[in-house]
């Protein structure tokens, strides 16, 4: 299964990345959202993660372009840090499967990653 | 309504009054089986329960023989009995009408014999039954058929029980609110009025040290009095609050009785009439040192010698102080305050112990007080595990005694005597503040010490001198604008990682505020109004005290591990990579700071929050948080400024630990 990370502090990007590879996932990580988008569009991914907040491109726009340009329905889970993000993403209906809020826990995030690849199976 | 089944009359309000109980579906109760059992042993029957019917359902709240919880309405012979004001019986189903063909007579639970009471709740709303029932045909005697409306009945009693006993916590929990509120009230508002208070007695006392004319010292001498008494009476209601609210505690501690006594014979001597012999009668073999609380007894006889005084004219006031009984580790000694007063009326000798009652009405015009004198003498004592005891006859005179057990006081334990001199130096003070009288009232207190002072008007002016200059000490106000004595105190210990002397000053008198101060890092406590002397002693106590080194921060680095998957050279990698970026990011974020850059500061607190993370450094995530909160809305508060400093201390010690592993 591979995975796109993007995600912009590095030391949360490269745990995250060790932490999944270890679980078996192969995973490219990007630090900035423009070029995981570019990677999106020209690589097949079975599952998309991102911080809701990057420079150049946010998690947001990622989700939109994935959905409304690109037209997949590949899973995506939106990391969000704040509370009022999180409202935020709750009123709008912008096609992200989950949302998950920092700090992340590595286990609910290998459930839910799990849980939204094997409904996709 | 449509249904299969008969509905009484009264069905809305009979459902109305079920649901009152709360009884639907709750767990089993011993209660309400014990007395299924009952009814299966009186009756001699196999099945046996205790159900309530709601819309659609019997629902067993206890049940023998049955083995279901629930049964639908329209199936159960109950339905039937809730319409009857006395119990149904039905000796053979078989030759019943109604209920030959019914499926549970001849199949399902196979019922040849039906016994079921009504109960009735208090109102008469039939709510469920009480049942015995049986395979085989039978019929009760008498006493049988008694025992089950008597257990009936205690059903009953029972669920009114449960509801009043609900009912009851439900206005403990209010009672309870309420007495947390007025106790509040009270701290806040003795704090109020003993501000100001503070300020008239202090400078009174200041003014009363300046050369003064005779009759500037008079008027003087008036405003200090006056003063005083209003402290007393604020004191009084303050302690009856704290006696209530369960909140005084009597201390245990070695002081000098004899010292105490005399101490107390002379503060009221200037009180006596001129008619009056004032006398201090103590025993001989009366011990000089005991273990107690030296300030609650103070209190006790300042009260009832005062009271003594005030309500005789002419003969003696007597206070003595006897030993009872001694054993091998205690005294029980007898206080006694005697006078030749007007008396207290037989019918009136317990309701002086009353607040605000005194023997008469008119006596509180007569001879002033609050009335709640007596009433705190005798709730101190009694919280020193004794009893005041009065005997009193009018026209002649009154005496009020008790008996305390002290402990006896070892010979280290010996009040030492103070040491003389102020051989502190010269020691540089910081007081923070906010009260302007207070301010100067401190100030020329500090000076006549003889040590220097700087003032700040608000926590964060402290911390801000405390960083720039070097002080030897700090006095802290507990309620002040911007940050409080207890925020600053935590910042200066937990963030700036001082171990500098804080004693904290309030008004506030509330017990558990004392180890508040202490939780929050302050080495010792000052009531204000503050005696000089008190001060000064406190002063050279925390300045001859050794003072702990501070805690380290403990870094868990459980998540880290949780993320590494137990590989150490990842983990160290990571830790790497935080010790290199996150000082610089700090940086970044006081720069940004300094430029009023709010775009900065957010995308920085941001990205920083994601890292402290890892490290589990909760209180700087939260911190950040605020921060980039505050940022977005594009203004910088002083509690930003604040929490950046905060964020840069602690990364900075968390560098430091991190480097050190």
């Amino acid at each position: 299964m591979r995975i796109i990370l993007a995600e912009d502090n590095d030391i949360l990007r490269k745990s995250l990345s060790f932490f999944l590879e270890s679980k078996g996932f192969v995973v490219d990580q990007f630090s900035d959202g423009k070029d995981a988008l570019e990677a999106i569009e020209s690589n097949h991914y079975d599952l998309i993660l991102t911080d809701i907040n990057m420079p150049g491109v946010s998690g947001m726009e990622i989700t939109q372009h994935v959905r409304q340009s690109i037209n997949s329905d590949i899973p995506i889970i939106i990391l969000t840090s704040s509370g009022v993000e999180q409202t935020e993403l709750d009123s709008f209906d912008i096609g992200a499967n989950e949302f998950i809020a920092k700090p992340i826990s590595p286990a609910v995030l290998l459930v839910r990653i799990n849980k939204l690849l094997k409904t996709r199976a | 309504m449509n249904t299969d089944f008969p509905l009484p009359d009264n069905e809305l309000q009979r459902l109305a009054a079920l649901r009152r109980y709360n009884i639907l579906d709750t767990l089993p109760d011993h209660a309400f089986d014990d007395a299924t059992k009952l009814v299966s042993y009186i009756c001699g029957v196999p099945i046996a329960h205790i159900s309530f019917i709601d819309e659609a359902r019997q629902w067993f709240k206890s049940e023998i023989g049955i083995g279901v919880s629930e049964v639908p309405r329209e199936i159960s012979f109950c339905q039937y009995t809730i319409l009857e004001s006395e119990m149904v019986e039905i000796n053979d189903t078989f030759l019943n009408d109604k209920f030959k063909d019914d499926p549970n007579v001849t199949g399902g639970f196979k019922i040849r014999f039906y016994a079921g009471i009504p109960l009735t709740t208090p109102d008469g709303y039939n709510i469920g039954t009480l049942c015995a029932l049986d395979h085989v045909s039978k019929e009760l005697n008498e006493n049988q058929r008694n025992a089950l409306s008597i257990i009936a009945k205690h059903v009953i009693n029972q669920l009114e029980l449960g509801t009043k006993n609900i009912e009851l916590d439900r206005q403990k929990k209010i009672a309870e609110r309420a007495v947390l509120a007025k106790d509040s009230f009270l701290a806040n508002m003795s704090h109020e009025i003993r501000t100001p208070l503070n300020a008239i007695i202090g400078f009174t006392d200041l003014l009363a040290q300046t050369k003064l004319d005779e009759v500037q010292e008079d008027y003087v001498d008036s405003v200090q009095i006056a003063g005083e008494n209003l402290l007393l009476i604020i004191n009084d209601i303050l302690d009856l609050s704290k006696i209530e609210s369960g909140n005084l505690t009597i201390e245990a501690a070695p002081f000098n009785l004899k010292k105490t006594l005399k101490h107390v014979y002379n503060l009221l001597k200037v009180k006596v009439p001129k008619d009056v012999e004032f006398n201090l009668f103590l025993d001989a073999d009366m011990p000089e040192n005991v273990v107690g609380d030296q300030g609650r007894l103070n209190q006790i006889l300042v009260n009832l010698i005062g009271n003594a005084l005030k309500f005789t004219n002419e003969g003696e006031v007597t206070v003595s102080v006897k030993n009872v009984e001694e054993t091998e580790d205690s005294y029980a000694l007898r206080f006694s305050v005697k006078d030749t007063g007007i008396g207290i009326p037989k019918d009136k000798l317990k309701s002086i112990f009353e607040r605000f009652t005194q023997a008469e009405d008119s006596t509180t015009r007569r001879f002033g007080g609050t009335g709640l004198g007596l009433s705190i003498v005798k709730q101190l004592i009694e919280l020193h595990k004794a009893e005041i005891h009065v005997k009193s006859r009018e026209e002649v005179g009154s005496e009020f005694f008790f008996v305390f057990t002290y402990k006896k006081a070892t010979a280290k334990e010996a009040v030492s005597k103070a040491a003389s001199g102020n051989n502190l130096g010269k020691l540089k003070i910081l007081l923070c503040e906010d009260n302007i009288l207070n301010q100067k009232l401190a100030a020329s207190v500090i000076q006549n010490f003889g040590f220097e002072l700087d003032i700040a008007t608000n926590g964060e002016e402290g911390i801000e001198l405390l960083s720039k200059n070097t002080y030897d000490l700090v006095l802290m106000d507990l309620q002040m604008p911007v940050k409080d004595g207890y925020q600053t105190t935590e910042y200066i210990r937990n963030e700036m990682n001082m171990t500098i002397p804080i004693i904290a000053m309030t008004a506030h008198s509330l017990v558990g505020e004392q180890e508040r101060c202490f939780k929050a890092g302050m080495d010792a406590y000052v009531p204000k109004p503050f005696k000089q002397a008190f001060l000064l002693k406190t002063i050279k106590t925390v300045m001859t005290k050794d003072v702990d080194a501070p805690q380290k921060r403990v870094i868990d680095f459980s998540f880290l591990e949780e993320m590494a998957c137990g590989d150490e050279n990842f983990k160290n990698e990571m830790i790497g990579l935080f010790i290199e970026k996150i000082p610089e990011q700090s940086e970044q974020l006081l720069e940004a700071l300094k430029n009023n850059d709010h775009e900065t500061v957010r995308r920085t607190a941001h990205n920083m929050k994601s890292s402290i993370d890892i490290f589990m450094l909760t209180d700087l995530a939260l911190c950040l948080s605020i921060i980039e909160e505050e940022a977005s809305k594009g203004e910088f508060t002083t509690e930003i400024a604040d929490k950046i400093n905060i964020v840069h201390c602690g990364i900075e010690e968390v560098v430091k630990v991190l480097k050190e592993l």
